[in-house]
C-alpha cells in the first residue's frame, strides 16, 4: 500500500487507483468479526430479509420470520471492548400492526429514511412510518408476496414492484396509492423482483417456472426479453421455451453499473447476464446449493477491482470474482441456512442473517489489529482490581 | 503477521520482471513456419483431454467404444472453470472434439476426439450393413461438421439433404437419438455399454467413501485401495470424475489431498 501511496503523493497514478486497490485488499480479508457484533433483537425470530438505507449508508433494517422488525444503528457503537451496534427501534410481532405471519422482504424508501416497505407470506405489503413506527398504508394480496422492490434510482415514478404466488407482477403507485399496473408473461409464482440500477424503468423478474423476464414498464405489450440460458443453441424444434435455469430462479442482483444481472436458481447454479443483450456471459461458478424455499438475497461489491459477489450457499457465504467465476473465499459463520446479505460500501463491511436468528458483521480482518488494540488497552485499566480479586482466597494456612 | 496468510489481490503481490521475454528472440531469428507463437501453444485444457485419452483403458472394452471422457474431469485440472469452458468451446469450434449429451441431467456432457469418434461410427455403419452412400452423406454432414448436440429433422432433411429412410437407418445405428417429435440427439453408438461401467464405477468409488471413517480420505490411500474387475474404467478416472463432478470436495493438506464427500 505504501507504493500505491507514495506513487499517488508524486503524481505518477491516478488517485482513484489507491482507494480501489486499498478497498479490494479489504474485501478480500473478510472475516468474522471478533470483537464487533449486532445487539441481538428479539423481536426477530429468524432473519430473512436485510436492507441498509442509501442515503446515509447508517441504519441496518432487518424483517424476521416471525413478523417482527427491528432497525440497528451502524454508526453507533457503544461499549469499551466489546463493539455492538445499537438496535434503536423495533416492532414485535404482538404488535396490532405488524404482519400476521413472516416478513419476506424489507427495503429502505431510497430517498429517505423516514419511510421503508415490508411485505410477507400473510399476503400485505405495508409501508411505515419511521418515526411513529405504524403503518402509513397497507395492500392486500391474492398470494402469498415473495418479494418486492422499489427502483434505487428513480425520479419519475415511486413504483413498488411486488412479485407474488400468481404469476402477474403487480406495481404499485405510492403517490396514488394503488396498484397501477399488472405485468403478465410469467406462466407460476414470481419468486423474485429486482429493478435496474442503472434504467429507472428496467425490472427484472425471477419466478418459479424456471424463467427470468427483463421488462420496460413503459411497453405497453409485455416483457422485453427472456433471458435463454443456452444462448439460443440447442433448442429443440417444439420445445422453444426459453429458461434461465434447469430449477427455480431465486436470487437476482444488478451490478452497481447495471450493465450485468445475475441469478442464482435451484439447479445450484449461479449465471450472469449482460442486460443490454441478455447473453448468458457463460461464467462457470460451479455447484452452490440452493434449497429453494424462499427468495435469497444475493449482493454485489462497487468499488473494487475484481467485482466480488456474495452468495449464500446452505450455511456458508461463498464469496466469486464476478466476471471470472473462481472462488475467492468460503465465509463460515453461520449456523444454519443463510437467508441474506448486505454489502456495506463505505466501510466494506458485510452483513447476514439466517435461519439461525443471528445477523453477523463480517469485517475485512485488518481491522481487527485496531480493535484487538482497545481491547487489550480496556483489559489493563481494570486488571490492577482484577488481579487483587483474583488472588485473595478463603484457605487459612494455618492449622486450626 | 497476519499480512502473510491473508488472501491478497494479484496487485499487491509482488511481481518478478520477466527478464528474457519468451518470443523476443525467437520471432525475430525465425520467421515463418517455424516461428512458434503463444497463440500456437496449446492450452492447459487442450493437454488434460490429451492425458485423460490416453488414460482411457479401451482394450478393456475390447475397442468396442471410443475414449469418452467427461467434460467435468477437466474442472479437476484445471483451476478456472470459466477459461476451460471457453477453451472447450473453441476446440469444438475448430472442430477437434465433440460434445455430446450422454446422461439424463442436462448437465452430463460427455467429450469425444472427432477422429475416434469418426472411425468408431464407420466401424459401426459397416458392421450393420448400411448402404455406402448413407455412410459417405453421414461422415461429410454429421460427423465432421455439425457442431450442436442435436439436430432437427428440418435440418437433416434441407441443409444435409437425408431422407426419412436414411434417418432411420441413422437411428438404428444408434448415431441419432430421438429426443422429442421433430428432433435427434447426436449419441455414441455402444454408449450403453459405457454408462453401465461407469455408473457402476461411480458407485463403487462413493460407497468406499461412504466406509471410511469421518467420509473423508487421502487420495494416495485412495488410489491404492483394491478396485473390482468388473468397473473396468479405472480408479483414476472416476476420481478426477468425482472431484470435478463436485460430488466431493478436495482439500490440500499437509500430507496430500483430502477427498471428503459431500453431504
Amino acid at each position: 500500500m505504501l507504493k500505491f501511496l507514495t506513487s499517488r503523493e508524486s503524481g505518477s497514478s491516478d488517485p482513484s487507483l489507491l482507494r480501489r486497490a486499498e478497498v479490494t485488499r479489504r474485501i478480500y480479508s473478510l472475516e468474522l468479526s471478533k470483537h464487533r457484533d449486532i445487539e441481538k433483537s428479539n423481536a426477530l425470530g429468524v432473519v430473512n430479509a436485510l436492507d441498509i438505507d442509501s442515503i446515509e449508508n447508517r441504519y441496518l433494517l432487518s424483517g424476521g420470520g416471525n413478523g417482527g422488525i427491528a432497525i440497528h444503528d451502524l454508526e453507533d457503537l457503544p461499549g469499551e471492548d466489546k463493539l455492538r451496534y445499537r438496535q434503536i427501534c423495533h416492532i414485535p410481532n404482538s404488535s396490532i400492526n405488524a404482519h400476521k405471519r413472516s416478513v419476506e422482504t424489507v427495503q429502505w424508501y431510497p430517498l429517505d429514511t423516514g419511510l421503508f416497505t415490508t411485505s410477507g407470506t400473510d399476503k400485505e405489503l405495508k409501508v411505515w412510518d419511521t418515526n411513529k413506527l405504524l403503518p402509513a398504508d397497507s395492500y392486500s394480496f391474492e398470494g402469498i408476496i415473495y418479494s418486492h422492490h422499489m427502483s434505487p434510482v428513480s425520479t419519475k415514478h415511486s413504483l413498488i414492484a411486488v412479485g407474488c404466488e400468481k404469476s402477474t407482477i403487480k406495481l404499485i403507485d405510492l403517490r396514488a396509492g394503488s396498484y397501477s399496473q399488472m405485468l403478465k408473461g410469467h406462466k407460476s409464482a414470481v419468486l423474485c423482483v429486482k429493478w435496474s440500477t442503472r434504467d429507472e424503468f428496467i425490472l427484472a423478474s425471477g419466478s418459479s417456472d424456471n424463467g427470468v423476464l427483463l421488462w420496460d414498464i413503459r411497453k405497453a405489450k409485455g416483457s422485453i426479453m427472456s433471458l435463454d440460458q443456452h444462448n439460443g443453441e440447442a433448442a429443440s424444434a417444439h420445445n422453444k421455451v426459453k429458461t434461465a435455469h434447469n430449477g427455480r430462479v431465486n436470487g437476482l442482483c444488478f451490478t452497481d453499473d447495471g450493465l450485468h444481472l445475475v441469478t442464482f436458481g435451484t439447479d445450484n447454479r449461479l449465471r450472469l447476464w449482460n442486460t443490454n443483450t441478455g447473453k448468458n456471459s457463460l461464467v462457470n461458478y460451479g455447484s452452490i446449493s440452493n434449497d429453494g424455499r424462499k427468495s435469497l438475497g444475493i449482493s454485489v461489491t462497487t468499488g473494487n477491482c475484481p467485482d466480488v459477489i456474495m452468495v449464500p450457499d446452505d450455511s456458508n457465504l461463498m464469496l466469486f470474482n464476478l466476471h471470472e467465476g473462481t472462488r475467492i473465499k468460503i465465509l463460515r459463520g453461520h449456523y444454519n441456512q443463510v437467508n441474506c446479505c448486505v454489502y456495506h460500501c463505505d466501510k466494506q463491511e458485510l452483513y447476514s442473517g439466517g435461519n439461525d436468528r443471528n445477523i453477523l458483521v463480517w469485517l475485512p480482518s485488518t481491522d481487527d489489529v485496531y480493535e484487538n488494540c482497545i481491547k487489550i488497552n480496556s483489559k489493563e485499566k481494570s486488571n490492577f482490581t482484577s488481579r487483587i480479586a483474583a488472588t485473595t482466597d478463603t484457605w487459612s494456612d494455618e492449622d486450626d | 503477521m497476519n499480512r502473510k496468510r491473508s488472501l491478497l489481490p494479484k496487485f499487491y503481490k509482488s511481481k518478478r520482471r520477466c527478464l528474457n521475454p519468451i518470443n523476443g528472440d525467437v520471432i525475430d531469428h525465425f520467421e515463418g513456419e517455424n516461428a512458434l507463437s503463444i497463440n500456437d501453444m496449446p492450452t492447459d485444457t487442450s493437454f488434460s483431454l490429451q492425458y485423460l485419452r490416453h488414460q482411457f483403458p479401451v482394450e478393456k472394452f475390447e475397442h468396442q467404444i471410443p475414449p469418452i471422457m467427461m467434460k467435468h474431469q477437466v474442472y479437476s485440472m484445471v483451476e478456472n472453470r470459466t477459461i476451460v469452458d471457453k477453451h472447450l468451446n473453441d476446440l469444438r469450434e475448430e472442430g477437434m472434439i465433440k460434445i455430446l449429451r450422454l446422461g439424463a441431467n442436462a448437465d452430463e456432457l460427455c467429450i469425444v476426439y472427432t477422429e475416434d469418434y469418426t472411425n468408431h461410427c464407420l466401424n459401426i455403419m459397416k458392421d450393420k450393413n448400411i448402404e455406402t452412400s448413407i455412410i459417405d452423406k453421414c461422415k461429410e454432414t454429421i460427423l465432421k461438421t455439425c457442431k450442436d448436440i442435436s439436430v432437427d429433422t428440418e435440418t437433416l432433411m434441407k441443409d444435409y439433404l437425408f431422407t426419412d429412410k436414411e434417418i432411420t437407418h441413422l437411428v438404428i445405428s444408434s448415431i441419432l437419438t430421438a429426443r422429442d417429435i421433430g428432433s435427434y440427439w447426436i449419441s455414441i453408438p455402444n454408449a450403453g455399454f459405457f454408462m453401465k461401467t461407469f455408473m457402476k464405477g461411480r458407485k463403487v468409488i462413493l460407497t468406499m467413501l461412504r466406509r471410511c471413517k469421518y467420509k473423508q480420505i487421502l487420495q494416495t490411500e485412495m488410489e491404492q485401495r483394491k478396485w473390482p474387475k468388473l468397473a473396468r474404467l479405472g480408479i483414476m478416472y472416476h476420481i478426477s470424475d468425482i472431484i470435478g463432478g463436485d460430488l466431493v470436495q478436495r482439500h490440500q493438506t499437509t500430507s496430500g489431498y483430502l477427498l471428503r464427500l459431500k453431504d
